[in-house]
């Protein structure tokens, strides 16, 4: 792919100015890639972009707070930096921003269900993405899944497919979607009683595990998320589905006006939690209410970050 | 920690829908409570004994009270476990009169609601620590805004007592609306006679340095040690060097301008000052009636000052002083009365505001003292004055009574018929409000020596007949239709906050509602206080009131001023935001929610973290709210303790 070795070349010549370098590499398996942290120049021959680099590249940037930090970022990705600087999480002379077009990432749930009836993604034998398609060989035969069918839900509704800013762009930017929140309107026309089965049925399966927490490049509390904190005492450590579902409401509400859908939580979860909805439904109430939406530009301070007397949009006082 | 647990009767307020003993006998066996029983008055010096005997007999750690709302005594019973020899904070108080037994007539869910609100007190109370305030020196000098009559009243009694004053006036001139006002009720003496000698003092009190034609940039700082910077606006003019002669005025080609001072009556000269009694004397160009702003060759004024003083370049001047307490005293401003389109307000040349009629009565006004009708320039004989214009009228937003404008209006039917012996006036009024020291007599007179004819009634419309306005109304004593045919139409309108009191609301962080008007901190019992500490209110700024009540409110507000400055060291209130460094990343979302500045970002060892400065945070807790890990907690009300509140209530 012609947008990949352009960006190893930016990669290579911004090596000597960082610490480091993230991207994508090899992965588990042949469908899927890691994240790649680069400090040498023979390790980015292995450098991965395209469907495959499903990761959030951001999530570690805080991590690296105080050294100098390049990094390769998809739409959703430079989105997630762009609310980081925006809540001064991360400095912005500390990071150098890699842009490039992206078509959308895979959707492994997708892939696995597709591969099912021949065996499980890590028995493939081969796998090329091309430019519409994925070529599985798996038990010698070769399966075609079209991208279109395994591309990810946020991909579907994706409207910057490009970053919103970088300070290096690879290959020519390529057009957005425009999302319209349909991913609620199910849950929507369901009546109050049957949304709460529905959520209590879903967070039944939640394990308490904290991998969406652990995704979220926003959820920067680490030692002191509410989840764990024991002074103050917010959160029990008991297992019921309210306790479970007390914790998904928490997570959501401490990122109304600050997600920015780049859906990391809803992948990392090994029960296959809906998630994201929860967070969904909060960013579209703050665009309706605020105007804003999170992560579109580094200089907005997110609206529930700020104190105003009286909000340009609700009207308290009418004189 | 031993708890001790006081339910109060309150007579039969509370006992009557709520059985105190079982709400006693219930906390009785809540967690670490040694010690309940119920009172008839809690806040009664017996039961106050009570309580401090019960402190000591049982060794108690801490005291819940049970009573009213804790705006009404909590103050009262943390001086009384404080006497006991308990720290102030180690006090809780649960409402049960105000949240149960006033709003519910069931006993049974009343007591049940009463034992909830008394096991969330406990459960805080057991998380309660001692907290020790803070001294803080004070600056012994106060700021006034708003050098209307009770501005005026404020600056002398704090001057005369001692403290040193700064008074800041918008205008050129200090007054405030008494200085447009020709006579006074319900003595009919002469306003500026009785106002001018106070503007004199005010000028000549050597611990008095006045601001006029300046404003208030911007306030921090707290309590004792408020910092303001103030904006003298340009005059360009050097007020050292103006002698206040007036030839500016003679000689300024640009005469044709809105008079301000007037209401819009007359006109002025660009370069002006206000009025003969303005102080300070001193005069003002405004650049945007100037015909050398707008870039024709003038600088007449300038040819001919015989002190030099006219400067076409001045600037804005930034002065920042340092004061212990704030006193605002901003007045009111007339509301819109040209949102009445069936008055002709604003139409008809002979539909004029209360204060413009003022203006013509005023001996030193734009007609020299004679009624005249703006249209022609004829004597009126014929006078309807219409009240109510802006005032107890839900349908424009404003319900409230101005309070004022039944006096006015009788005095001004006196005063017409003093100047025009052969006129008439008509009243349309809705009630008569006249309750005040000889005030109903003042309006009888106005009627029965005076002959105005009260009409009490709505008007439906003013329009004109020829050269002369008709009124149409309503008698509703008659119950008949009715027209008067009126040279003159004079609206009494209503006031409302002067309409910069919002920003200064903002500067000062005092609270004020839908009209403008600056909140007390209690309605009854803190009249001239505000809910932030050392801001104080005088006159019509905090609610419409006229000239015997601004300047009483003057005069109260400066007591308390005194009282706050009379003593070296200030106490500040523990109650504030505290940062667990450890957990602070310096992220800096607490600065941006603070509303009142009182978060500052500080370096720790080269890592960025967030400092409270406890004399300015008011304990409002959003940062704390704000703070996703949990690094600040505000103390009194951190986390934990609204969480066993919270607790209490939903898993007793």
């Amino acid at each position: 792919m012609a947008v990949q070795e352009e960006l190893k070349k930016i990669i290579l010549g911004l090596l000597p100015q960082v610490d480091c370098v993230i991207g994508w590499g090899p992965g588990p398996d042949l469908l899927c890639a890691s994240p790649y942290f680069m400090r040498r120049p023979e390790e980015v021959d292995n450098f991965l972009a395209g469907p495959m680099a499903t990761q959030n590249t951001a999530l570690y940037l805080p991590e690296y707070k105080g050294k100098k930090v390049a990094l390769v970022v998809k739409g959703c990705d430079s989105r997630s930096v762009a609310q980081l600087l925006a809540e001064k999480l991360i400095a912005r002379e500390e990071v150098r921003i890699i842009g490039f077009p992206c078509a959308g990432v895979a959707d492994m749930g997708k892939i696995a269900a597709r591969l099912a009836p021949h065996g499980e993604p890590g028995e493939a034998e081969k796998a090329v993405y091309g430019e519409k398609e994925l070529r599985i060989t798996m038990a010698g035969r070769e399966l075609v899944l079209p991208l279109a069918e395994i591309k990810a839900d946020k991909c579907l509704r994706c409207a910057h497919p490009n970053a919103v800013f970088s300070d290096h762009f690879a290959g020519e930017k390529a057009a957005g979607n425009d999302d319209e929140f349909k991913d609620l309107a199910a849950l929507e026309t369901m009546s109050l009683e049957d949304r709460f089965s529905f959520w209590e049925k879903e967070m039944s399966r939640c394990v308490r595990c904290y991998a969406c927490r652990n995704a979220c490049p926003l959820c920067v509390c680490r030692d002191h998320c509410v989840a764990s904190s024991r002074d103050p005492h917010w959160l029990t450590q008991a297992d019921g589905v309210s306790d479970k579902l007390l914790f998904q409401v928490t997570h959501a509400l401490h990122l109304a006006g600050r997600c920015t859908g780049c859906g990391e939580c809803q992948r990392a979860c090994p029960a296959g939690i809906p998630v994201l909805l929860l967070k969904r439904a909060l960013s579209r109430a703050v665009e309706g209410l605020f105007g804003h939406s999170a992560g579109l530009d580094p200089e907005t301070r997110p609206p529930l970050l700020t104190f105003q007397v009286e909000e340009r949009t609700i009207k308290e006082k009418a004189w | 920690m031993k708890i001790g647990v006081f339910i109060c009767h309150c007579g039969s307020n509370i006992a009557a829908t709520v059985d105190v003993k079982k709400v006693a006998e219930t906390a009785g066996r809540m967690a670490e409570v040694v010690y309940a029983t119920d009172a008839m008055y809690a806040c009664s010096e017996p039961g106050q004994q009570a309580i401090e005997e019960a402190v000591k007999k049982y060794a108690l750690s801490g005291v819940v009270v049970a009573s009213c709302s804790p705006r009404m005594h909590e103050a009262t019973f943390r001086r009384t476990v404080e006497r006991a020899g308990l720290n102030r904070y180690m006090f809780e108080m649960a409402n049960i009169r105000e949240h149960v037994s006033w709003i519910g007539r069931d006993q049974g869910p009343n007591t049940v609601k009463a034992i909830e609100l008394v096991r969330m007190a406990v459960e805080k109370l057991r998380l309660n620590r001692a907290l020790i305030p803070r001294k803080l020196p004070a600056t012994r000098r106060a700021l006034v805004i708003g050098g209307g009559v009770a501005g005026i009243q404020a600056s002398l009694d704090c001057a005369e007592a001692g403290l040193e004053v700064v008074l800041v006036e918008r205008e050129p001139s200090i007054g405030g609306k008494m200085s447009k006002l020709d006579k006074t009720f319900p003595t009919v003496d002469c306003s500026s006679c009785i106002l001018g000698p106070r503007m004199v003092d005010v000028a000549q009190h050597e611990r008095i340095t006045l601001y006029a034609y300046s404003e208030i940039e911007s306030v921090s700082g707290y309590v004792g040690n408020f910092e303001v910077v103030i904006r003298k606006k340009a005059a360009y003019v050097d007020w050292d060097k103006c002698t206040g002669c007036g030839l500016c005025i003679e000689k300024c080609p640009s005469k044709k301008n809105f008079d301000r001072f007037n209401e819009g009556l007359g006109s002025a000269a660009a370069i002006n000052i206000p009025f003969p009694q303005a102080i300070p004397k001193k005069a003002v160009i405004r650049a945007e009636d100037c015909r050398q702003f707008q870039g024709k060759k003038c600088g007449i004024c300038a040819k001919f000052c015989p002190t030099g003083a006219i400067n076409h370049e001045q600037q804005d001047e930034l002065v920042t002083i340092q004061v212990g307490a704030i006193v605002a005293a901003t007045g009111y401003d007339l509301a819109d009365w040209t949102v009445y389109g069936e008055y002709g307000a604003g139409r008809y040349a002979d539909v004029i505001t209360s204060l413009q009629y003022e203006r013509m009565l005023s001996a030193s006004g734009p007609f020299g003292g004679h009624i005249k009708r703006p249209s022609n320039g004829e004597e009126p004989k014929s006078v309807v004055f219409i009240q109510c214009v802006a005032s107890r009228d839900p349908s424009i937003g404003r319900p409230y009574c101005s309070g004022f404008c039944c006096m006015y209006t009788a005095k001004q039917a006196i005063m017409t018929r003093d100047h025009i012996p052969d006129s008439q006036s008509y009243v349309f009024y809705m009630d008569i409000r006249s309750p005040g020291k000889g005030y109903d007599e003042f309006t009888r007179r106005a009627q029965e020596e005076y002959g105005a004819q009260y009409v009490r009634g709505r008007v439906s419309q003013v329009y004109p007949r020829g050269n002369k306005l008709v009124v149409r109304g309503a008698d509703t004593l008659l119950g008949s239709q009715v027209e008067v045919e009126a040279d003159l139409v004079v609206l009494a309108v209503g006031g409302e906050g002067s309409r910069e009191a919002a920003g200064l609301a903002e500067k000062l962080r005092i609270s004020y509602d839908s009209f403008g008007f600056f909140l007390e901190g209690h309605p009854k019992l803190k009249p001239v206080e505000t809910n932030t500490a050392g801001v104080f209110l005088a006159g019509s700024c905090q609610g419409l009131k006229d000239i015997p009540f601004s300047v009483s409110q003057g005069s109260a507000a400066a007591a308390k001023t005194l009282a706050l400055l009379s003593r070296d060291m200030l106490e500040s209130d523990p109650q504030t935001a505290q940062v667990d460094i450890k957990r602070c990343i310096g992220c800096g979302k607490c600065i941006q929610v603070c509303p009142f500045q009182a978060i500052r970002e500080a370096d720790l060892r080269g890592q960025s973290k967030a400092e409270v400065l406890e004399a300015v945070c008011q304990g409002c807790g959003l940062c704390n709210a704000t703070c996703p890990q949990g690094a600040i907690q505000l103390s009194h009300f951190t986390d934990n303790q609204v969480l066993a509140e919270v607790e209490a209530l939903l898993c007793p």
